[in-house]
């Protein structure tokens, strides 16, 4: 037989005229004119714009007109692209674009018949012309157009398992199917409508629609690229789950997502919810320029933002103007520019119960502190005499500091701002070398030494004190160089020294070279690098570090070759420089004229009280005694470790909008490269799509809201064509990332547009537009294909039939362990491991991941819980084409490969379903057909025929000759069930 | 009969290839409907091809180039001074300062051939075949990070998402093996910074992606029956899952049943021409010692004799990766030893494919994902010494076979090795005539996704490499 194509389909696009403008002429005219005569101010020729009907009919700058509607003859574009002169000819000869003849003759005869200009029917707001109408309506209609007949309902085993595997994601079991099966009397609705209602309620339908969106949201469990580290960002995909579940408005659950740190009173859900941007990729390789995979993240953001909520291919102009559609390369900056006003903080969820914990830690330090006096060996009186003793000494010791305050602070990029504890904040953007240069003028004289006190900070990566937030020590900084001037002229630091000293040299580097040479580089005497002094040597990769982590405390005290005088100015230039960006971002600089300055790491307060003999200070140094007295050594332990450690609760990837004090530029990068950027762009959506508020800031919020905006012409339709996907396979417009002017024009225009008012309407209820969809007869319908169908649609277009694919990936595994009745419904928490050959990520893989199989239930969860590592995702998913979470994808590809095949035949994960549900069948059925049937059940809903039944007997004899028998016999039964073409495909 | 209509649902609808041919990925193999009339054949190249088959040696973390094939004897007169800032520009490093000192190469370096190429002596045994390579001394990359080069060479863009070389070549060219996967990909080191992402089929279809073969278990992910299926069950399983197939694609009449039931047929032949292919008891004596391989032991020497084998029954496309080039530090003991691992096979493997004939039809391909620096790098707190930098400016790559003229070194970097000076060679050059010996124009090998039209090559102008073709 030939293979004939839908030729219907060429029907559909053509219009009543020969030409049409959208499908023939605006390519045309894009491809060959725009470039100078279209949207894009800058460049034009002639001050003529061949997109805009009103330019191309009026005179151009030669006072020729462009286009006279009905007369290509008088058209001067006719002219010119007929032209053989070299200088009249267009497209110009040093543009290289050569117009075919088919081209020059569409734009001859679209002008001939009156060369109107039309809107593209997605930029526009969907209307509903037809209140009254229904999904089954527009489909009839168009099914009669072409002379084709609905198929009757599916049985009811069929709409069964199709109903289950659509809403939740899992096929029913025998009982469940058969509860439906025996309740629906001939034609009522209303047992079916029941069961519909009750899978709408079902908690596993936000785990199945969950797993939809985090496709388009590229989440995953690693960073991506060389060290594809773990990250703990599963809080935002249990949001995504309960989200659903609730039915929560889609406005909301977008608006949340892209932009939750921001609304009023933003709640901890409302935060967890902006992960969806953070699921971007992070690149640890050792050397990186981290500013670099920022940009790509933005990239990554503005492209997904685009196919998500937009249908729009913006991903086109990252490197120039649009080539079909009316979006500049400017406009995809401003579109980032919305987006690109927040830094990227890990956040701690603060639970009731952490809030609780964290109450109950402060009073057990408080405890602790207390209690310390009464601990000391030989009670009260022998601690005031050591205590006495202790402070003469340190008196001795300490000198007096006086902070002092930049009048300037300069940075390479960080943000710093003062606080009012004479301490300095840094915030923002980081990059390998950064430099903070601060002047300081101060009466004082005679000053010896000058003190860096480093802290920790909430605000911080890990607390801080440093800025690092990849690839280092998390919240470590290392500072390679300090120099001080006066008036441009160097002072002389002669020594300095820390109070981390004696820590080991904890350099977490990537380490990018293979295993042996680790080895070797380990061996390698390494000089004790860490140390104040290397901060002098004017050698970089030496220098000062404090790892991150709360609590920590630090300082550095750098003295002086020779006395100085800060009245008339002193300068301090810090360097901050490794293969990972480290700079400092919560600090404090004092100075001392003291003639023994040193690093004592007493605090600043106790110090100057010990050495100006302040006894109203009393207490606080009675503390410090207690806590660093040789005899306290072991009573002082569990409060000093308490102070390290803060109840701080789950951490989850966030947005959290920069203060007012440190926005964001984004300029346009030249051809999309990082390397090229040029003038800064203002924050703003494309100009062919209804502006921004007027009375709102042009920012992640308004842009946000703006997307549901009444006069919003793609979010509705965006949305309402992925929804219909998921059912029939194919969107209404096929392209569910794109509603361009390329895009091919939807099946059912009206059907798109009725869809989204209603979806509108209906108060952007997901499950309402479900519920509508899977009670339509169109849904219902048996998949057999007929004849008629068959040769004329193909694809099932017009769905004259219900929609046959094979299912999801996850919905594979998660069917096979139901009807093994080993799946677990525990919901939530950190990915799990279900069993994998280890070859998987152990091979090839950087840093050989070790994948520990999970026990217990956590082996058989649904598979929207299975880790998802990057450079290494879980077989069995890659094989049924579940994404990596490497990129954003609005619709994944049904692929039918021997892969496939050996997966469902030889995977252990299936072999252990198999086998578990041989046990339930011996178990719960007493003889070979009974024991069939369930089998046949569990796994396809449906009661086998006779024939099938007389297959299966067969096979199960042929076993039995064969010696098998017991578990071994019922299991090999049950593999070759899981195995069949409809255990895996929606019926 | 209603006869099932086979037809794939993408080959209709998503595949704009420029040529308006029609290719169907090996592993989705001959129909059992009948194998003449199948899209999956071979499909024909846009002109004739000189190469049916790629093998891609990757050495990734990059191999120093001026340990290996770029002799820079200045480098070891200025050894120790740094370079001119105006000769380094504003490039950026991933752990040296631009200002760091230069160092010497570590080996020696002398002509061999009548071609009288100059190679290291580290490589005695490519030595004995440089009359058959073609060096490029002239490449160039724009990545300078592991993970984003690699991604770059294997598929032409920075970032994860694109299809790579050996998913567009499939894809391109459809199958030649029935029993075999078109594009695999074997790993023989450490671990590879790019991931799945090297060999992922991106937006094509994802059966156009690369096929891991494993050194451990199963050489492809459960090829094997399961422990306690008796080959009997497994022979009975599949038919009855086929024949219950059957059934359901006479009521269903859906193509992809059709497809279904070809698959298991063909995971059928796996299981026994996968294990077939990974047994060398049949190769003699001379060839094991030839490429120095103990066919117990994974090695890249082992991978080489594989891709042979691959090769000769009809593998297209063959990524071997041998991991662990980063000499970050002591590059002279990292190379030292890598090519103690890799110089023999892959000598081996050039003289073994020509031997047998294969040599002419089988494009090999060698380098890494770029260059090193000629200056040294050394870190006190990260214990480095001697070591070199990531250069994406110039490194080295050579090919053979496939229509690759024998004999020839192209390309020159300037007296540092730091810039090229003549022939630039880009990424995207190297795609093109590796497309071109196949029989295909980068430029009409495309792909429409997300509003675009892809192709390997991207959209910088560039050309095929002409000066290394016979």
């Amino acid at each position: 037989m030939m293979m004939k194509l839908p030729f219907f389909l060429f029907l559909l696009a053509v219009s009543a005229n020969a030409v049409d403008f959208n499908r023939d002429v605006r390519p045309v005219l894009a491809q060959q004119c725009f470039t100078c005569h279209g949207m894009d101010d800058h460049g034009r020729k002639g001050k003529l714009r061949l997109d805009l009907s009103d330019s191309a009919y009026g005179k151009g700058k030669s006072g020729e007109i462009a286009i006279v509607p009905g007369k290509p003859d008088a058209s001067e574009v006719i002219k010119r692209i007929l032209s053989t002169d070299e200088d009249e000819v267009m497209p110009p000869p040093h543009t290289k674009k050569v117009m075919s003849e088919k081209d020059k003759a569409t734009l001859k005869a679209w002008i001939a018949e009156g060369a109107k200009y039309e809107a593209h029917w997605a930029y526009s707001p969907p209307k509903a012309t037809d209140a009254k109408a229904s999904i089954d309506h527009f489909i009839r209609q168009h099914l009669d157009k072409e002379g084709l007949k609905p198929s009757p309902e599916a049985d009811a085993y069929t709409l069964v398992r199709r109903v289950y595997l659509d809403l939740i994601g899992l096929p029913p079991t025998p009982a469940e199917a058969d509860a439906f099966v025996q309740s629906q009397s001939g034609q009522s609705n209303q047992a079916y409508e029941k069961l519909v209602d009750f899978l709408l309620a079902s908690k596993q339908y936000g785990e199945r629609w969950a797993r939809r969106w985090l496709d388009l949201a590229r989440y995953a469990d690693t960073n991506g690229f060389e060290k594809d580290r773990p990250r703990q960002i599963w809080p935002y995909r249990d949001w995504v789950v309960k989200a659903l579940n609730d039915d929560m408005p889609f406005d909301q659950f977008s608006i949340k997502q892209l932009a939750g740190d921001m609304l009023p009173n933003a709640t901890a859900e409302d935060i967890i919810a902006t992960g969806f941007h953070r699921n971007t990729m992070l690149n640890e390789e050792g050397g990186i320029d981290p500013n670099e995979y920022r940009f790509y993240a933005m990239v990554d953001r503005v492209g997904v933002t685009g196919t998500a909520w937009m249908g729009l291919t913006m991903n086109c102009c990252q490197c120039h103007t649009h080539k079909y559609d009316p979006i500049l390369h400017t406009d995809y900056y401003s579109v980032m520019a919305l987006l690109n006003n927040a830094d990227e903080p890990t956040y701690h969820i603060p639970t009731p119960e952490i809030k609780a914990q964290q109450k109950a830690h402060a009073e057990r330090i408080a405890k602790l502190e207390a209690d310390l006096p009464k601990k000391f060996p030989g009670g009260e009186a022998a601690m005031q005499s050591r205590f006495a003793g202790w402070i003469e000494d340190q008196s001795k010791r300490a000198s007096q500091w006086q902070v002092i305050r930049p009048t300037a602070m300069k940075t390479t990029m960080p943000h710093l701002e003062q606080q009012p504890d004479g301490f300095i904040l840094g915030s923002g953007d980081i990059s390998k070398s950064d430099v903070y240069d601060l002047s300081f003028k101060a009466p004082i004289k005679g000053v010896t030494a000058i003190k860096i006190e480093v802290a920790s900070h909430p605000s911080l990566p890990n607390d801080g004190p440093g800025l690092t937030n990849y690839e280092g020590p998390l919240g470590g900084f290392f500072l390679s160089e300090l120099k001080a001037a006066q008036n441009g002229q160097p002072v002389k630091i002669a020594n300095a020294e820390a109070t981390n000293e004696e820590e080991e040299d904890k350099v977490n580097d990537a380490a990018p070279a293979a295993a042996k040479s680790k080895k070797a580089a380990r061996k390698a005497a390494v000089k004790k690098t860490n140390n104040a002094m290397a901060t002098l040597d004017a050698e970089m990769s030496s220098g000062w570090q404090v790892l991150g982590g709360y609590g920590q405390s630090h300082a550095a005290v750098f003295h002086f070759e020779k006395p100085i005088d800060l009245t008339n100015g002193f300068d301090l230039k810090m360097l901050f420089e490794k293969h990972f960006a480290c700079p400092l971002g919560h600090f404090r600089l004092s100075v001392t004229t003291s003639d023994h300055a040193e690093a004592t790491g007493h605090p600043l307060e106790v110090e100057n009280a010990l050495a100006t003999n302040d006894q109203s200070k009393r207490e606080a140094m009675l503390r410090r005694f207690l806590e660093t007295a040789p005899e306290m050594k072991q009573a002082a332990a569990p409060l000093l470790a308490a102070r390290r450690q803060m109840p701080r609760g789950q951490p989850t990837l966030a947005m959290k909008e920069r203060p007012s004090s440190n926005p964001r530029a984004t300029n346009r990068y030249h051809r999309g490269e990082y390397l090229q950027p040029k003038e800064t762009v203002p924050p703003a959506v494309p100009a062919f799509l209804p502006s921004l508020p007027k009375n709102a800031p042009a920012n992640r919020l308004t842009f946000a809201k703006w997307l549901f905006a009444p006069e919003n012409p793609l979010t509705a339709r965006v949305t309402v064509n992925r929804q219909w996907q998921a059912f029939f396979g194919r969107g209404l417009v096929k392209s569910l990332e794109d509603f361009g002017y390329q895009s091919e024009p939807p099946s059912h225009p009206e059907l798109l547009d009725w869809l989204a008012v209603e979806f509108v309407k209906q108060g952007w209820s997901l499950k309402k537009l479900h519920k509508q969809i899977v009670m339509s007869a169109t849904y219902k319908q048996a998949s057999q294909r007929t004849d008629r169908s068959d040769q004329t649609d193909l694809e099932n277009v017009l769905l004259a039939r219900g929609a046959r694919f094979r299912l999801d990936a996850e919905i594979i595994r998660d069917s096979a362990l139901k009807a093994a009745g080993v799946l677990s419904p525990k919901m939530g928490g950190p990915g799990v491991y279900p069993p994998q050959p280890a070859s998987v990520t152990s091979e090839g893989t950087y840093g050989k991941f070790e994948w520990k199989t999970s026990e217990g239930e956590d082996r058989y969860r649904r598979s929207l819980y299975t880790f998802i590592k990057r450079t290494a995702p879980f077989a069995m998913a890659t094989t049924f084409d579940a994404p990596t979470g490497e990129a954003c994808l609005a619709k994944r590809d049904v692929s039918n490969s021997p892969l496939q095949a050996l997966t469902l035949l030889n995977d252990q994960m299936f072999m252990e379903a198999a086998q578990a549900m041989a046990k339930v069948v011996i178990a719960e059925s007493p003889d070979d057909d009974s024991r069939l049937t369930n089998t046949f059940r569990r796994c396809l809903t449906r009661p086998p025929a006779a024939d099938e039944l007389i297959m299966l007997q067969t096979f199960l004899q042929k076993q039995r000759n064969q010696k098998l028998d017991g578990e071994a016999l019922w299991a090999a039964v049950c593999r070759a069930i899981l195995n069949l073409d409809e255990a895996i495909t929606h019926p | 009969m209603n006869t099932p209509n086979i037809t794939r649902r993408h080959f209709f609808n998503d595949c704009a290839v420029g040529t308006g041919k029609i290719a169907l990925a090996s592993l989705l193999a001959e129909s059992a409907y009948g194998a003449a009339k199948s899209p999956n054949a071979a499909a024909s190249s846009h002109f004739e091809p000189k190469a049916k088959a790629v093998i891609h040696m990757f050495m990734a973390g990059a191999p120093s180039q001026l340990e290996l094939f770029d002799h820079k004897p200045m480098l070891t007169k200025y050894e120790g001074k740094p370079l001119p800032p105006s000769v380094i520009g504003g490039q950026r490093y991933a752990f040296i300062r631009p200002d760091a000192a230069v160092l010497g190469p570590r080996f020696k370096f002398a002509k061999h051939g009548q071609c009288g190429a100059e190679l290291s002596e580290v490589l005695p045994n490519l030595a004995t075949v440089v009359d058959d390579i073609a060096i490029v001394k002239s490449c160039r990359t724009t990545q300078f990070n592991h993970a984003p080069a690699q991604i770059f060479i294997n598929t032409g863009f920075s970032q994860p998402g694109r299809p790579s070389m050996g998913s567009w070549v499939t894809y391109g060219l459809g199958a030649e093996s029935r029993d075999l996967p078109s594009f695999v990909v074997m790993s023989t080191g450490s671990g590879i910074s790019g991931g799945a992402a090297c060999w992922s089929s991106g937006f094509l279809p994802s059966v156009y992606s690369g096929t891991r073969f494993r050194n451990s278990g199963d050489p492809i992910l459960n090829v094997s029956t399961p422990a306690g299926i008796e080959a009997g069950t497994q022979k009975d399983t599949i038919d009855l899952i086929n024949s219950l197939n059957h059934r359901r694609l006479k009521l269903d009449g859906d193509g992809e049943t059709a497809t279904r039931i070809a698959n298991y047929e063909m995971a059928y032949r796996l299981q026994t021409s996968a294990p077939e292919l990974m047994d060398l008891t049949k190769e003699d004596k001379a060839t094991l010692e030839l490429y120095g391989c103990d066919p117990k032991v994974p090695s890249f020497a082992r991978a080489c004799l594989l891709a042979r084998r691959m090769v000769e029954r009809g593998v297209r496309f063959i990524n071997i990766y041998n991991e662990g080039w980063d000499a970050h530090s002591n590059v002279e003991g990292n190379v030292r030893n890598n090519c103690k691992n890799t110089d023999q096979a892959s000598a081996a493997l050039i003289k073994d494919l020509k031997q047998r004939g294969l040599l002419d039809s089988t494009l090999v391909v060698w380098g890494g994902e770029f260059g090193r620096t000629p200056m040294v790098e050394a870190s006190v707190s990260l214990g480095r010494s001697m070591g070199r930098d990531h250069h994406p400016q110039a490194f080295t790559m050579w090919m053979a076979g496939g229509g690759i003229k024998g004999g020839v070194t192209m390309g020159a970097t300037d007296e540092m090795g730091f810039n090229i000076i003549e022939d630039e060679v880009h990424v995207a050059d190297i795609h093109a005539t590796i497309l071109h010996q196949l029989g295909m124009d980068h430029e009409r090998l495309s792909f429409r996704a997300a509003g675009l039209d892809f192709k390997l090559t991207g959209v910088e102008p560039c050309k095929v490499i002409k000066q290394i073709l016979a």
